[in-house]
């Protein structure tokens, strides 16, 4: 163990003297400021901070990324090259330890740089609205969708297939089934006709939609009920007036008498956009089960439909900003453990040139690894026998770093759950970084260290 | 386990690219090194020698056979732990300072701290390199850069001890430490396995050694038996006068022996040495290395095996004349322990029991020795030291009487092990 920290702290002292860090280092340092008085946005002050965040991040991540890459691959791929490994390795070191010590040293230099980089630009952010004397309304505006970590929920998706299969059922009994149609694509166009039913009011009724697991930080804080309809006949104004009653389900369906108060007011708004309505956190009872039920106003005249995908959604504050940054950087390390072992693993095989190549081009493709995936998932249709036994895999172990982006949620003030850190960490770190650590170990363990070729 | 080093028809095979055979490095090498000798391997650039040693460390897979060290593999960390191992040139951090270069081996082998403080001071001073501890090791010199090489090479206190070229880059001075290194450490029951093609460096120290030429040994055998030549004899004794010269002349010619008269020349080390060592002495200030002829305590104290030679050398330093060491001050600082100048004056008597015409160059030291003369019962105990080859050396020019010397070095040797 002290063997590896040895390595470890070498591995550190190289990156910072041999002055490899300190380009990158020095040109954050300009840059992060630069970017925090440059950068306007859409000119408003949540627009400031939305593109700082998200320029700022981004950049910190590349750049760290490509530092991560150059060290790990240098660090080994120079002790090769300039034999210091003569030395190293025939000291009672077995070769995985210098391996895994130089893991170590990369995450730890990672894991300072990255502390310090964050925390600059944690500071730029939390400190800017004080250089730009905001109105209240702007500073309410970021407080609500910036400085915020809001969690948002939509309604549980309902189980339909029971009724599916009777009205498939019943259309093949009555020999109603189109023709044209294979039995899936029946079933699906059954489906979402089921539950866009289910979201669907006629004039003067209600539709109660429950939420689970609703559990706001702070109860005075507020929660944001996230909608947007459709209609049947538009309205001359294209306005729809409904009464939004927002409480416990058990007092709204029943009646019950309950603790928490209820939201009840009414509200007109515009179809086919998106809106927000800001209710009280206060009304979200104990069990975290919230009900949010809307009252088709029979003056309408027509039936108001909730789409499936982003037709309502409640939004609440779950965490603080800080919380949330720290989450987000988080998952920058996690992408930076992954780089440091594929590092380490193309240096355990290729020379410096090569390794870096391999690392680059790999990174690059994580970095779109949706894209990638899709784009390969759509050919692989033709072919898929070979396909998917050979390329599908490969393509699998991308760390799909744009899934885990962390400006993604930062940007829109989108809650980063411990889940989904720990579930970036169980896949990137200990399943991909693991298995490509290990693939390196092997190779390193066999390699003929002074091996010339002729 | 007789055999220190041992391999059974190694043989390293370097093929191209596309796998096809191209350079057979070592061939079919069956090598022995024995505890506690001192093995050169010799023999001109490309043949096989640095391979060997890659080999026995395990930096490359033999293609054939297996080597045997220090009873397991040269790979496992647990015979790593008692090798030390001079590359042929010192791959060193160039980064790290000498302190940090040696502390990060230390770390590597797991030394407390403790004794890694310890001994880097005492490395750092033997190598001559405690002024300059503190600056990057890529500013360093060839021979200093070498020096730390050796220091790291010493921070384990090696059972076995593997130099690849050990005195390449380095000054005389530093090329004269390492070899009494060597035989100091040999004293100590350590095994040295050195790979050299400075003749004069094998020559010096070793006990064995094995010529190496296109991967195969050409001769294996003492250095003794192999450079003795028993048809010629040579006299050396303190300055004569013509008369006696021409006395001997006349018995020569009378036994129709062919014969040479000459003044033997100083070595070049030894002056050298002796032009640096007063320079020091005057404190002229150096950016570079300083000499110094010191072996790290640990090197020298921690030895078990013959620790009745410790008590015998240190026995001895009560019986050293003052005047011995005045008179021989040049050649060494005192630092070498008391038992030095004793050693000398033995080798040098034990010389004197071959037949030899006198043909001094400093006439004081034949006075010197002689007074001392009763102490050569003690000789079998006494090998190698500084000052002993220093001043031989200073004196003597011929081969023969060294290699002389060194026979009754190894004697005593066989029997202190």
């Amino acid at each position: 163990m002290r063997s590896i920290w040895a390595v470890a702290i070498n591995t550190i002292r190289q990156a910072l003297r041999m002055k490899i860090a300190a380009a990158f280092v020095i040109l954050l340092l300009i840059l992060l400021p630069v970017m925090g008085v440059s950068m306007t946005g859409d000119g408003t002050l949540k627009g400031r901070l939305q593109t700082f965040v998200s320029y700022g991040l981004s950049l910190t991540s590349i750049l760290l990324c490509l530092l991560t890459i150059i060290v790990s691959v240098y660090s080994i791929t120079s002790d090769l090259k300039q034999r210091q490994i003569y030395t190293v390795i025939t000291k009672p070191i077995r070769r995985y330890q210098l391996l895994v010590g130089k893991l170590l040293g990369v995450i730890l230099l990672n894991v300072m740089l990255l502390v310090l980089f964050s925390a600059i630009i944690y500071s730029i952010t939390v400190f800017m609205p004080r250089f730009y004397n905001p109105t209240e309304t702007e500073r309410a505006v970021v407080k609500n969708e910036f400085y915020t970590a809001r969690a948002s929920i939509t309604p549980p998706e309902l189980d339909v297939s029971k009724e599916v299969k009777e009205v498939y059922h019943r259309l093949k009994d009555a020999n109603q089934l189109p023709e044209d149609m294979s039995y899936s694509e029946i079933i699906s166009q059954l489906t979402s006709v089921r539950k866009l039913k289910r979201r669907a009011v006629s004039p003067g009724y209600m539709l109660p939609l429950v939420f689970t697991d609703v559990k706001p930080l702070d109860p005075n804080d507020s929660l944001f009920i996230k909608f947007k309809y459709d209609v049947a006949v538009t309205p001359p104004d294209s306005q729809i007036i409904g009464r939004w009653i927002v409480g416990d389900y058990q007092y709204i369906r029943y009646g019950e008498k309950i603790d928490t108060p209820i939201y009840d007011e009414v509200h007109k708004y515009s179809i086919r956009t998106t809106h927000e309505i800001e209710v009280p956190a206060s009304v979200v009872p104990a069990n975290g089960r919230l009900c949010v039920a809307f009252v088709n106003h029979p003056l309408n005249n027509t039936v108001v439909i909730f789409p499936l995908e982003d037709g309502l959604e409640v939004l609440y504050k779950a965490d603080t900003f800080s919380g949330n940054f720290i989450r987000a950087v988080l998952l920058i390390l996690f992408r930076l453990i992954f780089l440091a072992c594929l590092g380490i693993l193309g240096s355990s095989f290729l020379s410096f040139p090569v390794a870096i190549l391999f690392c680059l081009v790999i990174f690059f493709t994580a970095t779109f690894s949706n894209f990638v995936i899709e784009s390969f998932n759509f050919l692989g249709q033709n072919l898929s026998g070979v396909y998917s036994y050979t390329i599908k895999p490969v393509i699998q172990l991308l760390p799909q770093f744009d899934k885990f982006n962390p400006t993604k949620f930062l940007v829109p003030a989108q809650f980063i759950s411990w889940i989904l850190v720990a579930k970036a960490a169980v896949i990137m770190v200990f399943i991909k970084s693991l298995l490509l650590l290990l693939i390196a170990l092997l190779i390193f363990s066999f390699k003929e260290i002074a091996k010339i070729i002729i | 386990m007789e055999h220190a080093i041992e391999t059974i028809s190694l043989t390293k095979v370097f093929s191209d690219w596309w796998g096809r055979d191209k350079v057979i490095a070592v061939d079919n090498l069956n090598l022995q090194i024995r505890y506690n000798e001192i093995f050169g391997l010799l023999g001109p650039n490309g043949s096989g020698k640095t391979t060997t040693l890659k080999l026995l460390l395990g930096l490359l897979h033999p293609t054939k056979g297996k080597s045997i060290v220090l009873g397991g593999d040269g790979a496992d960390p647990k015979v790593n732990a008692k090798i030390g191992f001079l590359p042929e040139e010192s791959y060193l951090y160039r980064y790290l300072t000498a302190r940090e270069t040696l502390d990060f081996y230390g770390r590597l082998f797991d030394l407390p701290a403790k004794v890694r403080k310890m001994r880097i001071e005492s490395l750092l001073d033997m190598v001559g390199l405690k002024a300059v501890a503190n600056r990057p090791v890529g500013t360093f010199s060839k021979g200093m850069a070498r020096r730390i090489g050796l220091a790291q090479a010493l921070i384990n206190d090696p059972d076995l001890l593997i130099l690849d070229e050990p005195t390449t880059g380095l000054d005389p001075i530093g090329t004269r430490q390492i070899k009494d290194l060597i035989l100091k450490l040999a004293e100590r029951g350590k095994t040295i396995l050195l790979c050299s093609h400075l003749l004069a460096d094998v020559e010096d120290v070793c006990d064995r050694i094995a010529i190496l030429y296109g991967g195969k040994i050409q001769a294996e055998g003492k250095v003794k038996d192999l450079l003795l030549q028993t048809d010629k004899k040579q006299f050396t004794t303190n300055a004569l006068s013509d008369t006696v010269v021409e006395k001997i002349k006349q018995v020569l010619q009378a036994e129709n022996a062919q014969y040479e008269v000459t003044s033997p020349m100083e070595k070049l080390e030894s002056f050298f040495i002796k032009t640096v060592v007063t320079a020091q002495e005057q404190a002229q200030p150096t950016s570079g290395a300083v000499s110094t002829t010191h072996i790290g305590d640990f090197l020298t104290s921690t030895a078990s095996k013959d620790s009745i030679l410790d008590k015998l050398v240190s026995a001895k330093v009560s019986k050293e004349t003052p005047a011995d060491a005045t008179k021989t001050k040049y050649v060494v600082p005192t630092q070498i322990s008391g038992s030095k100048p004793d050693k000398e004056l033995l080798s040098r008597l034990t010389e004197s029991t071959e037949p030899t015409p006198p043909k001094p160059v400093t006439q004081n030291e034949k006075v010197k020795t002689e007074p001392v003369q009763p102490k050569t019962s003690e000789k079998e105990h006494i090998k190698k030291s500084i000052l002993d080859q220093l001043t031989r050396r200073s004196v003597e020019q011929d081969e023969h009487r060294e290699q002389s010397e060194r026979n009754k070095s190894n004697t005593g040797d066989a029997s202190d092990a």
